[in-house]
């Protein structure tokens, strides 16, 4: 068999569409007779719903229906909660709340009017009597004694107190010659899709079938979530994911206005239209990574690792995310405690109170990207305490490449480049000519810091990863469908959902190889639950992988059919034919062949062996075993120390994903990922203030990185196929996400060393007014 | 305000190159007018308040965030969606250049970037990489990087756009 | 995201404009983009606007001193040559601060200029170049000293029932060369503080200086110490901060008070230092 396409850079066939404005997204959904929902939101952070008088709006012309807690009294609410973890409370949350709102943003009451125009101005016209409540947004104080509670009926603040001990770490650190700690505080961010959330729903009364348009990126879990919310058959309820602008993580969440949509149209008999605006994306959507962490390493003399131990309080704010909950970046920043270097004695703690802040969320990355800084911050500070370089610190601690090794936290490492990416990354910065370089500058009172982020990702969140990040004992069904039509075109079709990474592409690219057929013969459908297999939808570095590895198995099944069906048109045994370039030929006699357009076109006409199932369709599934990337990202940047500025020379990532599918593809993921940790970095911030007030409401205060805020990010790939997945792909896309912020925090903590303030990074945003108090701080304490 | 003035007012605009006679409440947004009354859902909205540049089109040759532009301050002008950029059959050079240097992924700030682009290179047509940079600053891209998106538009001007 | 209703009117010309201001609850919209999205949030919302936009008060005449139309771009603006040409390249390079492109394009100075946005780049070049705002009103037009317009955030000299038609900028003398500086907030685009300097060069010595400083605080103003300090030759920065102080320093979640009062002097150094490098033709 030849490889074509697989690791080429097939240009995407989904570009057109965009670039012609042609593609269809969530606003662009407009079924006839459709009405606009707008949700009334709290503009308190805990506040007691006295009375909620919506008169005046329900009789402004154009208004169908307004809304509150009391109209969905009927309705079961979310319910959410991890069954197979004991640590873990149970959390329900009504569809609008009856009792208070639990931060600002929470929505209260819905409006459905002729148009969006008309729905704001209803908005204006209810009068909400709010009593105060007393609010808590710190997570640390939401743990304390008489802290105010979020939920009354659980008792407390605390969802999850989870506490893991591998070895002796406490016995380790009793007796080790160096311990080093960091605290670290890593601020809130946001996925922040351009696109923001939106639904619409069309609720036939006479089928009971219902249809919900809705931009996520799991159609089929968004599907049983719905039927299950509604009491209704799953084959009642169609879901379309139509081109989803943005993701992220973000919308690996069902929220309540995904479920309150389709019930207005039941209700009203109509099609209902949401769409989310910016400030409420900003403030009520999701947001994600804000971890207060804690963490010790023990080492010898040398600077062998000797032990770890890591404290995580996620900050949850007010409702569990549905369905991951608040765990997802505490509990994920536990797991990857040890990263690949090789420490067998270990604790961690993880704890996630809800405070007064918009629920917490998946976001690209989650809680590795956090737990990645603090680790990585501590050991660079270690690094400076023993007088040792930071890179070959970790050089020292890295796990050998390319054999299996099993994490002290249960993680079987698959085989990476853990030293060889540092090693190429060092080659490619010419890491030892910058070091020089920044002593020059030091010296001229210019301030150049280096910073260097290597690390090991999860590839391909299915059951066995989903348990070593702390999500055991679930499976997930992904399958997927290769079906060759008569005339040797292929339709492919799953549950994955592309939301900017180019499936339409790279799925087509797999089979494309798979069934040695031309790529442009390939089509990808998905987005659709009444038409496209059952799969848990795309995230966490999952589709190459998951969807990837069963579209080979199921293209091996259809190109087992095509083997027997050649043979038996060439009156040869199928044991001696084989699939080259489009032809089916005998092997060691090219000359007698057919072509795959034949072969397939006798299995719809014949002629065929009789005891063939014809059919040139298979629908297969992958559970992938564990598998882990690995990347390095260098991260050159100048303090100015007049103005607290960073100014970022270079950013550089070596990425190792096993088997590239479509290195145009990778790079574009890499380099939008790093993006986002510049963002995490330097730009965004999601501050409260001390009554729970949020100060981000619009894109003027929480900053989208920008064309001029970063250079162009240098790739380099490595490729270490995986030896246990289908295809040796590892899965890639989050990794600019967790790498990326530690490069740039360590190099911003590099720069600063020489004026005293390296370790008092203690936290993100770092913006320069932060840097600027870093230095005066410092300057102040000589 | 006297009802004469709060009541639909006629706005007439060159759409893509025909002209389009609206009547319309006086607080509709450009942005609005383009998608709801004349369907072109190609110009996308991202931020409402005008600093991610999702809604650019051009207002008269010019670059302009529709979301902040009244429908009725544009009566009288030309309007250029992306629906009005290249011809139903192919790409534009700048599309296409887009196309084959992975400048997009999502798609969602594509329009208001391509559009952008046309600017930029209409006001400079050899821009070398930080007066790119300089010149896409009011359009927000959430998931290239920029990187990608940079290589696009030095490969438009090599391929003529804005010549 | 939608503005609440309001009435809308498009003048026909100044006085029509002007007649339509007697009506307490009517504002002004030039381009829109200050308006626009305080309007969208409802946090602005007039009863009436009035449509100035097809008025003839577009363009830059450059005679004895150039008078710009209020309805000028910041794009054509930060383009025209005549500015450079006179010295006076900081009221340029303060038009090509101004956010982004497309903000650049919808953006006037007039509009800029009359709503009294402390954060805008456009006063620092007006102080600077020591220009005039010319109003027309009721009564007619009047022309306002720059040094007198700007009274505090979004309050200005300009009456209730008065629009601005035109910036006019004297020219100044020979060996004189101007520059702008600023640290813009990566969001919108407005400076976190920006100085404009303009200086006159005569025998190798600084003879006369202006500098405007905005972003900082609530009214644009001049920094009298730091010009002192530059006509004496002494350090500017540290003088700037004696002007910093008597400011009402704005700070928010991003950046503080302290941190704006730091780099403002900072900012207003590196404008005279360019001003000066300019006027003896030296780098730009």
């Amino acid at each position: 068999m030849t490889t074509r396409y697989v690791g080429a850079p097939v240009l995407r066939v989904e570009d057109p569409a965009f670039l012609r404005g042609r593609a269809a997204f969530i606003d662009d959904i407009a079924p006839p007779r459709c009405l606009h929902a707008a949700f009334l939101r709290s503009p308190h952070a805990h506040a007691r719903i006295v009375r909620i008088d919506t008169a005046a709006a329900a009789a402004l012309p154009g208004v169908h229906a307004v809304l509150t807690g009391e109209d969905f009294c009927d309705e079961l609410p979310f319910t959410t909660t991890i069954a197979t973890r004991p640590e873990c409370k149970t959390g329900t949350r009504r569809l609008l709340p009856l009792d208070k709102a639990r931060h600002v943003g929470d929505p209260i009451a819905v409006v459905v009017a002729d148009s969006r125009y008309v729905a704001e101005d209803a908005l204006d016209l209810i009068v909400v009597e709010w009593q105060l409540l007393p609010v808590v947004t710190d997570p640390e104080a939401a743990l304390l004694a008489g802290a105010p509670l979020i939920h009354e009926e659980l008792g407390s603040n605390d969802f999850a107190h989870i506490t893991f001990t591998a070895g002796d770490p406490d016995g380790v650190f009793a007796r080790a010659p160096r311990t080093f700690s960091k605290r670290f505080h890593f601020g809130r961010t946001h996925a922040a899709p351009l696109e923001g959330r939106g639904v619409v729903a069309d609720w036939d009364a006479t089928t009971g079938k219902a249809t919900v348009w809705t931009s996520t990126q799991m159609p089929h879990l968004v599907r049983g979530m719905l039927a299950g919310q509604f009491g209704m058959p799953e084959t009642s309820l169609r879901v379309i994911c139509p081109a989803v602008g943005g993701g992220f993580g973000l919308k690996v969440q069902l929220f309540v206005e995904e479920a309150i949509v389709p019930l207005l149209s039941r209700r009203l008999g109509r099609p209902v239209k949401w769409i989310e605006d910016r400030s409420e994306a900003l403030g009520a959507s999701g947001h994600s990574k804000e971890v207060v962490m804690d963490i010790d390493l023990a080492t010898d003399d040398e600077g062998r690792f000797l032990a770890l131990r890591g404290r995580y309080v996620g900050d949850g704010g007010a409702y569990l995310a549905h369905p991951w909950t608040s765990l997802i970046d505490p509990l994920c920043a536990a797991s990857f405690l040890p990263s690949f270097y090789d420490v067998q004695d270990l604790a961690y703690e993880v704890r996630t109170p809800f405070t007064n802040k918009c629920p917490s969320v998946a976001y690209r990355g989650v809680g590795w990207t956090p737990g990645q800084a603090a680790r990585e911050i501590l050991i660079d500070e270690a690094a400076r305490a023993l007088d040792i370089d930071p890179v070959e610190l970790r050089l020292r601690n890295a796990v050998p490449d390319g054999i299996p090794y099993r994490s002290a936290t249960g993680a079987s490492y698959d085989g990476g480049s853990f030293q060889g990416a540092i090693r190429r990354a060092l080659e490619l910065v010419d890491y030892d000519g910058l070091r020089e370089r920044q002593a020059t500058l030091r010296a001229e009172g210019r301030y150049l810091g280096i910073g260097v982020s290597p690390f090991v990702e999860q590839g391909g969140w299915a059951a066995r990863i989903a348990a070593v990040n702390g999500f055991p004992g679930f499976a997930y069904l992904d399958s997927a469908s290769v079906s060759m039509e008569p005339d040797g075109t292929v339709t492919v079709a799953g549950g994955f959902q592309s939301n900017g990474q180019g499936h339409e592409t790279t799925m087509a690219q797999v089979v494309a190889d798979a069934l040695q057929v031309p790529f442009e013969s390939v089509r990808v459908l998905q987005g659709d639950t009444d038409t496209v297999p059952y799969a848990t939808g795309s995230y966490g570095s999952r589709t190459a992988v998951v969807a990837g590895g069963a579209l080979l198995r199921a293209s091996g099944d259809v190109r087992a059919k095509l083997l027997r069906l050649g043979a038996h048109l060439l009156e040869a045994s199928p044991d001696d034919v084989e699939l080259v370039d489009g032809l089916i030929r005998v092997a060691g006699t090219p000359s007698r062949s057919v072509t795959i357009k034949q072969a397939a076109a006798a299995a719809y006409w014949g002629p065929r062996p009789d005891d063939l199932d014809p059919a040139l369709s298979a629908t297969r599934s992958y559970d992938p075993p564990e598998t882990f990337s690995n990347a390095c990202v260098v991260a050159v940047v100048e303090v100015d120390a007049r103005t607290g500025q960073v100014a970022i020379e270079r950013l550089l990532v070596v990425e190792d994903c096993g088997t590239i599918v479509n290195p145009l593809i990778v790079d574009g993921q890499v380099s939008g990922a790093i993006a986002q940790a510049v963002g995490a970095v330097l730009l965004e911030g999601l501050p409260y203030d001390e009554h729970g007030q949020f100060r981000a409401a619009t894109l003027a205060d929480f900053l989208f990185p920008k064309t001029t805020d970063l250079p162009s990010v240098e790739v380099d790939h490595l490729e270490t196929p995986s030896p246990v997945t289908e295809g040796g792909f590892k899965g890639m896309g989050e990794g600019g996400l967790i790498g990326g912020p530690s490069a740039l925090v360590n190099a911003i903590a590099d720069a600063l060393v020489p004026l005293g303030a390296g370790a008092s990074v203690v936290r993100t945003p770092l913006r320069p007014c932060d840097i600027l108090e870093l230095i005066d701080a410092a300057r102040a304490a000589v | 305000m006297s009802d004469q003035d709060t009541a639909l007012h006629r706005v007439t605009l060159t759409v893509n190159g025909t002209s389009r006679t609206l009547d319309i409440e006086p607080r509709t947004l450009l942005v609005h007018a383009l998608r709801n009354e004349l369907s072109l859902t190609g110009t996308k909205i991202g931020c409402d308040t005008s600093q991610c540049g999702a809604c650019t089109v051009l207002i008269d040759g010019r670059s302009f965030k529709s979301c902040t532009v009244l429908a009725v301050q544009a009566d009288g002008t030309s309007v250029t969606t992306i629906e009005g950029v290249g011809s139903g059959r192919e790409l534009a050079a700048v599309q296409e250049a887009f196309k084959q240097h992975h400048g997009l992924q999502c798609g969602y700030c594509t329009p208001g970037m391509v559009l952008a682009t046309v600017e930029l290179l209409n006001q400079n047509a050899n821009p070398d990489e930080a007066a790119i940079r300089h010149g896409l600053a009011g359009n927000v891209c959430r998931c290239t990087g920029y990187s990608g998106i940079v290589d696009s538009v030095k490969a438009a001007a090599a391929a003529g756009v804005g010549k | 995201m939608i503005p609440a209703q309001f009435a809308y009117r498009r003048a026909t010309s100044v006085a029509d404009a002007v007649a339509a201001l007697a009506d307490p609850d009517a504002k002004v919209i030039a381009g829109g983009h200050s308006l626009v999205p305080m309007m969208k949030l409802r946090l602005a919302r007039p009863g009436t606007l009035i449509d100035i936009g097809g008025l003839p008060l577009r363009g830059i005449a450059d005679g004895a001193e150039i008078v710009v139309g209020s309805l000028t771009s910041h794009a054509d603006l930060a383009q025209a040559a005549a500015f450079a040409a006179a010295g006076l390249q900081a009221v340029a390079e303060c038009a090509a601060a101004v956010g982004d492109v497309q903000v650049r394009n919808a953006g006037t100075i007039g509009g800029s200029v009359a709503h009294g946005d402390p954060a805008s780049d456009a006063p620092a070049g007006l102080i600077a170049a020591d220009a005039r705002i010319r109003v027309a009103g009721a009564a007619g037009e009047r022309e306002i000293a720059v040094d007198a317009f700007f009274q505090g955030p979004f309050w200005t000299a300009l009456g209730e029932q008065e629009l601005v038609s035109a910036i006019v900028f004297p020219k100044p003398a020979a060996g004189s060369a101007s520059a702008y500086e600023s640290i813009e907030d990566p969001a919108s685009g407005y400076p976190l503080v920006g100085a404009a300097a303009l200086v006159t060069v005569a025998g190798g010595r600084v003879t006369a200086v202006r500098i405007g400083v905005t972003g900082v605080s609530g009214t644009p103003f001049r920094a009298t110490n730091a010009e002192a300090a530059t006509l004496a030759g002494a350090p500017v920065a540290d003088a700037a901060r004696l002007d910093i102080t008597g400011q009402d320093v704005f700070g928010d979640t991003r950046f503080d008070e302290e941190y704006r009062r730091h780099i403002a002097a900072v900012v207003i150094g590196r404008a005279v230092e360019r001003a000066i490098a300019r006027a003896q033709g030296g780098s730009q």
